[in-house]
């Protein structure tokens, strides 16, 4: 099967910038996102669900233009086959049960009885909520609120799904199983795009992230590849040896390492170094020269880090 | 294409109809509705009593035939009485300061009319004859409360609560982005959303002046012919038709639309007084040119304000009909040219 050309399996932003009359929501935000599962991270007010709004063309940029895998948010005929978007709002429509609720917006599609019971079936089986399905949506905790809405947003097998803090008010069984779906739908080739303040839960689920800061994008990639692109960060390593104390005199031989510290248990060294290429090609000497090296592992490489640093830790705290 | 516009129009009209009929914030629609059968129900009632009243005194007081008629003014009570009998209601006193004035009143029935006759000092002053009410008197007075309650009031009021609500509504609840997320055009999405109005709207407003119709005619042997009846019908759901794709549109423009509302009722309220050719930028003018009996002048008016009142000729049936059309179509493609350009903002609503 021949893929798909690049520009249909990307959702594209250029130069979005969004206002809301003098208040800014997001600023030229250049983004090309590939399937997989991304996040878009940023605290309250950075401009995540501005974002995630302007993709499924619920407000339109000021200036720039968004493509999602080729179609402009302005044809919701062709975007919503391929978009569901889960919000953050908490509100339905009055008075509907689960199954009405996803088989009703169902029928919107146009599409005849049995086939959206069919798919309305399978929606609320995949986030699990068969034995809920008959009853109101009013009488929901919010974790059953908030799977009835990804069962909304998946319903119609959409090849990209927009997410708005999707793992707010879950239990931690059912965040597993949410993390697990998301994998799923990742795994067969889907975008899925999450946003999230809780960067735990990120470092969990991304493949890529977005950070977000003021309405600015602050990096983008994986989330190694961020962290590299940090040049003058330091990086943390801890290193587990039988001589930490010796490992961290030899290692001060480098110009690029800001800081080395006896880990509190005794059995280890972390290091901050600016350059982590050179501080591993140098553990491999000291290796060979007789300290025992039982491990080597970044300390800091997840979202967290990275987050603190680039928009500051008063912030990534909130 | 047009298969599935159909289709989503029909999806759009289902999640619609609960919502405006079942909806507990709508019940004063109904009551509103339901004013006017209630006001005729009651004057069923007393018109009723009224006339068994009547045939109960005829019994009791037998009139002979043609006696009634006959009594003249200047005759004394004593002639009266003996040509009619006792009446079935008798005498009253006034005293004045100058003398004593005695005044008597006898009231009798032959079982429909209830005739009073007026003595002053024993003689025959007055004859006041009240005729039981006619079907052609109570199409006169529904015509009026037609055209001047239920038009202008309780269906204009109605198509308020009714259709404001659906995109306003649905602003305010934070629901309206489900739709907006439906690969669905925003015209598709408007129009079912205005005829889920219509329906919801039609339904309780004709059904409301259908009852009212029939208790009008029902104390009566003869019933209102049905080219009236149809035509009542059909200007309450032309009035739905009009008022609906105003209010709207007023729901997609106006984060209070009541204040355009207010605006609309203004203007409505003072159609007789703008030139002929304002009047027809409407509703009230076409409808009032559909309905089928005149309502009378309010005879209490000013007589300053009855000068300002223009006088212009009912447009015709088809101008008229037509006219609403145009009017709400023309209000509607505003509307959808609106709804095109939506955003979801909620924190703004």
């Amino acid at each position: 099967m021949t893929p798909p050309p690049l520009e249909e399996s990307l959702v594209r932003l250029e130069n979005v910038s969004r206002f809301y009359g003098e208040v800014l929501g997001v600023n030229r935000v250049t983004l090309a996102i590939p399937p997989g599962i991304t996040s878009l991270v940023g605290p309250n007010g950075s401009g995540k669900t501005t974002l995630m709004n302007l993709m499924t063309g619920l407000i339109r940029p000021t200036r720039g233009s968004v493509r999602v895998l080729g179609v402009a948010p302005e044809d919701p005929e062709k975007l919503f086959t391929l978009v569901g978007y889960s919000t953050q709002f908490d509100a339905f429509p009055r008075g509907l049960s689960g199954f009405q609720f996803i088989y009703s917006f169902l029928r919107l599609f146009g599409w005849p009885h049995a086939q959206c019971e069919q798919l309305a079936w399978r929606a609320i089986g995949r986030v699990r909520l068969n034995g809920a399905a008959h009853r109101k949506i009013a009488g929901y905790s919010k974790g059953m609120r908030q799977r009835i809405k990804l069962a909304q947003a998946l319903a119609h097998d959409p090849r990209v799904l927009v997410l708005d803090e999707p793992l707010n008010g879950l239990d931690p069984l059912v965040r597993a199983e949410t993390i697990a779906l998301f994998r799923e739908l990742a795994a067969e080739g889907r975008h899925v795009i999450v946003s999230s303040h809780v960067l735990h839960e990120v470092d969990l689920i991304s493949d890529q992230v977005i950070l977000l800061s003021n309405g600015y994008v602050v990096a983008e990639g994986k989330i190694q590849g961020v962290r590299s692109e940090i040049r003058d960060h330091p990086m943390q390593i801890l290193i587990r040896c039988d001589r930490p104390a010796a490992l961290a005199a030899r290692v001060f031989e480098l110009d690029s390492i800001v800081e080395a510290r006896l880990h509190a248990d005794g059995g280890g060294l972390l290091v901050k170094t600016r350059d982590a290429g050179r501080f591993y090609r140098l553990l491999n000497r000291i290796a060979l020269e007789g300290i025992e090296i039982e491990s080597v592992a970044p300390a800091d490489d997840n979202v967290n880090s990275v987050y603190e640093y680039l928009i500051g830790g008063e912030e990534a705290g909130r | 294409m047009i298969r599935r516009y159909w289709a989503q129009m029909r999806a759009v009209i289902r999640l619609e109809m609960k919502k405006t009929f079942l909806s507990r914030r709508g019940l004063w629609v109904y009551l509103i509705a339901l004013a006017p059968v209630l006001m005729f129900a009651g004057h069923d009632l007393s018109m009723m009593r009224t006339r068994e009243e009547r045939r109960a005194i005829a019994a009791a007081h037998p009139v002979p035939a043609g006696a009634l008629l006959a009594v003249q003014p200047g005759m004394t009570r004593e002639e009266v009485t003996a040509r009619l009998g006792q009446p079935n209601l008798d005498a009253r006193q006034i005293r004045f300061a100058g003398g004593r004035v005695r005044r008597e009143l006898l009231s009798y029935t032959d079982g429909q009319s209830r005739y009073v006759f007026g003595f002053a000092d024993g003689q025959l002053q007055s004859i006041t004859v009240r005729p039981e009410e006619t079907l052609a008197q109570d199409r006169v007075i529904f015509a009026t409360v037609f055209q001047f309650f239920y038009l202008r009031l309780a269906i204009f009021f109605g198509c308020v609560g009714i259709f404001t609500n659906l995109f306003r509504g649905e602003l305010i609840e934070k629901s309206l982005h489900y739709y907006l997320l439906a690969p669905m055009r925003r015209e598709v999405l408007l129009a079912g959303k205005y005829a889920a109005g219509l329906i919801a709207a039609a339904a309780i407003f004709t059904s409301s002046a259908a009852l009212q119709l029939w208790l009008l005619s029902m104390p009566y042997d003869s019933s209102l012919p049905g080219r009236e009846i149809a035509a009542y019908l059909g200007v309450a759901a032309l009035a739905c038709l009009g008022y609906g794709s105003v209010f709207l549109a007023a729901g997609l423009f106006f984060r209070n639309p009541l204040l355009p509302a207010a605006g609309v009722l203004v203007w409505e309220s003072a159609n007789p007084f703008l030139p002929s050719a304002l009047k027809k930028i409407s509703v009230i003018y076409y409808l009032q040119s559909l309905c089928p009996v005149a309502a009378p002048p309010d005879r209490e008016i000013n007589p300053l304000l009855a000068l300002l009142i223009s006088s212009s000729e009912p447009a015709s049936t088809v101008f008229a009909v037509a006219g609403l059309f145009a009017v709400a179509a023309a209000v509607l493609v505003l509307a959808a040219r609106r709804a095109r350009l939506l955003e979801i903002n909620y924190g703004t609503e």
